[in-house]
């Protein structure tokens, strides 16, 4: 699903909590700045989605699913998202890094694509 | 799971959205809201909602033209403005007027109110206070509110106008009594002068009576010329008539010029009476020849008079004809001499 | 007989169509109200997003189309005041180009020039927000569009057109009396006695009413017309199109339905 075009990345993501929670703009915007930070692509914060490249919008959009801390998130098909990554690896990182704000993640891929994934306990349901 | 300790975070960036947004908005809303409030606060104030005013009734027979809000006016300057109209139990006209307590100082026990409506424009109220002195008026206060119409007056005055257009018309009219009058006349002085010149012996030469008789001839071509006057007064009193009674200058000058016609023509009825009494002495007078001699001194100076009086008229015509040409163009050159 | 039962058929579903469209504008006109008239519906997203709007539609434009206006009303009031001398009717100067540029000039050219500012670019963006799916995007982030995107934008459209229409309104006042009676203070009793006559409760709730109407209009329509785009690039334009002039002519129809309210 597409980022809000008109919103920088940061705002995209504060936005969430801005409307799930009622936050203040000032809050909701330094939950999505210390998420950002973990992933180590705060350098895109202030871009909006066509500036964006396929790896900081990959981020954006997981961000904008975790923020609200879901009991499972679903990533569909991640090669589409990230046309250019080796993404098993870049995931991997992405995902450890956030482990602390994830309950549950599921990457949905086909089958042929398994022997990319190395095992790890936050993907249990690997298809 | 280690993970590295997290590094103390950077602060948030805020987006380079718009410098000072919260202050501009707040700056435009604000005079938004300054200008709307402070409008109708001024709008309420230009309506007199914070005016101290007194009430002024006024009774007519009819206020047609009045308006609520219209203003009445003293001495050209709007002192108040009608607040309410309605109709008595006795069929006349109430008009409430607000006059605020300031502008109130105008208004004496002694003030008259007029209505006045004009041919082009709405109806007037005004106030005319002659002497400031009086004793100033109470909160409401009845007065009579007087008409004074304009147009209203036009239908009484065209039709006296043409009474005496017809008046004059049936003078001047053939057959008319007058007219026969100097039929007459001109009969007699020509028997006179034809057949037994007793009228050469009348006038002491035949010079004077010639004259005689072409003072009469001009009185006639006068009394036609007027007749053609008088036509003309018709067709133009017809035009303003069908241009709704124009404008009121034309028809004061029409008013004006009528009336002197009207007087001169009653001048020249008069010189004319007088020529047909002196005319009747000299038809006695031929008749009885030898009762002759003792008239002829009394004949000839009235004749002298008769004379000057018909010349006096004509000129006073010639002079009116002449004004009646300045006023209205159309009319053709029409002189008259004097013999 | 075919070709008439196809006729019949494409004019009915024009028909249809037309009916829904106004049917979606009349029924989101009505959300928005609603949204608008309750607070709990304002958060700090919705306001940062109607700033932006009043920002956009207003702030930015504000000095050169007070200007522009400036320029009009002179103009006009000088063609009035001038006409009205000429046919000896100066008394009736003042309260003819107050009643011509305060009821009805202004109100209706700030609406057309923020229709053609705000509106088209509103209608744009709905567009593509719906082409590009963004608009479920945010619903599945759980995130209300219509909270968070059409609302503040018709609150933004409506505050713009009654700020503009205020301070190019009292701008116009302020150059009649000018114009009208010259740079002296002396006759402002005489001009507010014209003003009390022109603007009673009636005629005051009506600015108010047209101008929150045009407000409305002018957000509202870009915004239905918008979202009832086909999720086709190419259909953008032709939304656009389409919304800009159904609200010409709702605007001129409010213009000719406060005319005869006033007038008739």
């Amino acid at each position: 699903m597409p980022l809000r075009a008109n919103l920088s990345l940061l705002d995209n993501i504060a936005l969430i909590p801005q409307y799930r929670h009622n936050l203040d703009y000032e809050t909701a915007s330094a939950q999505a700045w210390n998420l950002l930070l973990l992933t180590g692509q705060e350098s895109a914060a202030l871009k909006r989605d066509p500036q964006l490249n396929p790896v900081e919008r990959c981020v954006a959009k997981l961000l904008r699913a975790a923020i609200e801390r879901p009991p499972i998130i679903l990533i569909d098909r991640p090669a589409l998202l990230l046309p250019d990554t080796h993404y098993p690896p870049f995931l991997g990182d992405l995902l450890e890094r956030l482990a602390d704000h994830l309950n549950d993640c599921w990457i949905l891929d086909y089958r042929w694509n398994e022997p990319l994934y190395p095992p790890h306990p936050l993907f249990p349901a690997l298809r | 799971m280690e993970r590295a300790p997290v590094p103390p975070a950077p602060p948030v960036p805020r987006a380079p959205l718009i410098k000072n947004l919260e202050f501009k908005i707040g700056l435009l809303l604000t005079l938004t809201v300054l200008l709307g409030a402070a409008f109708i606060a001024y709008a309420l104030y230009a309506r007199g909602a914070f005016q101290v005013s007194q009430k002024l009734i006024l009774t007519a027979e009819d206020v047609e033209g009045v308006s609520v809000g219209m203003p009445i006016s003293f001495s050209g300057f709007p002192i108040g403005k009608v607040s309410r109209l309605h109709l008595m139990e006795d069929g006349k006209v109430q008009i409430e007027l607000a006059i605020p307590k300031e502008d109130a100082r105008w208004l004496r026990k002694s003030s008259v109110f007029t209505l006045e409506k004009a041919l082009v424009g709405g109806a007037k109220i005004k106030a005319h206070t002659t002497n400031l002195q009086d004793p100033p008026l109470e909160d409401g206060a009845v007065f009579p509110l007087y008409m004074g119409d304009a147009s209203k007056d036009i239908p009484v005055l065209i039709a006296k106008v043409k009474s005496i257009l017809g008046n004059v018309e049936s003078m001047t009219a053939a057959g008319a009594p007058i007219n026969q009058t100097l039929g007459h006349v001109e009969l007699m002085t020509g028997r006179m002068a034809g057949e037994n010149g007793m009228i050469g012996g009348l006038m002491g030469s035949p010079e004077n009576a010639r004259k005689v008789v072409q003072s009469i001839d001009r009185a006639n071509t006068l009394l036609s010329t007027l007749n053609g006057v008088s036509l003309k007064v018709d067709g133009v009193l017809a035009k303003t008539d069908s241009r709704l009674f124009g404008q009121d200058g034309v028809m004061d000058q029409a008013q004006g010029a009528i009336r002197n016609v009207n007087t001169l023509l009653g001048d020249v009825r008069e010189s004319l009476k007088k020529a047909d009494a002196i005319l009747a002495n000299a038809q006695t007078a031929s008749k009885d020849v030898t009762k002759i001699t003792g008239n002829i001194a009394e004949a000839t100076t009235d004749m002298a008079r008769l004379r000057l009086e018909i010349d006096d008229s004509m000129r006073k015509v010639n002079h009116l004809i002449n004004e009646i040409n300045k006023k209205w163009p159309f009319a053709r050159d029409v002189e008259i001499k004097t013999p | 007989m075919p070709a008439i039962i196809n006729f019949l058929t494409r004019r009915g579903a024009a028909l249809l169509a037309t009916w829904r469209i106004w049917r979606a504008t009349f029924g989101l006109a009505g959300k928005v109200v609603v949204a608008a008239l309750s607070p709990t519906v304002y958060n700090s997203a919705t306001r940062t997003v109607v700033m932006k709007q009043i920002y956009f539609t207003a702030v930015q434009i504000l000095v050169p189309f007070t200007l522009f206006a400036a320029l009009l009303s002179f103009v006009l009031i000088q063609i009035v005041v001038g006409t009205a001398a000429e046919y000896g009717l100066s008394d009736y100067a003042l309260e003819m180009s107050v009643r011509l540029l305060v009821l009805e000039v202004l109100p209706l050219v700030t609406a057309l020039f923020v229709a053609l500012r705000s509106g088209s670019a509103i209608n744009t963006e709905v567009a593509l927000m719906r082409i590009n799916n963004e608009l479920e995007a945010l619903e599945d982030s759980g995130v209300d569009t219509l909270r968070l995107e059409f609302m503040p934008r018709v609150i933004g459209g409506m505050l713009s057109v009654l700020s503009l229409t205020a301070i190019t309104s009292v701008l116009a006042l302020v150059l009649a009396y000018l114009a009208v009676y010259g740079a002296q203070p002396w006759s402002l009793p005489d001009f507010a006695r014209v003003m009390g006559k022109v603007f009673d409760g009636a005629i005051l709730t009506s600015i108010w009413l047209k101008s929150l109407a045009f407000g409305l209009a002018v957000t509202v329509i870009p915004v239905a017309e918008g979202l009832a785009t086909p999720k086709m690039l190419f259909m953008a334009p032709i939304s656009v199109l389409r919304g800009m002039v159904r609200l010409f002519f709702v605007l001129m129809f409010i213009e000719v339905a406060s005319l005869a309210f006033k007038y008739i």
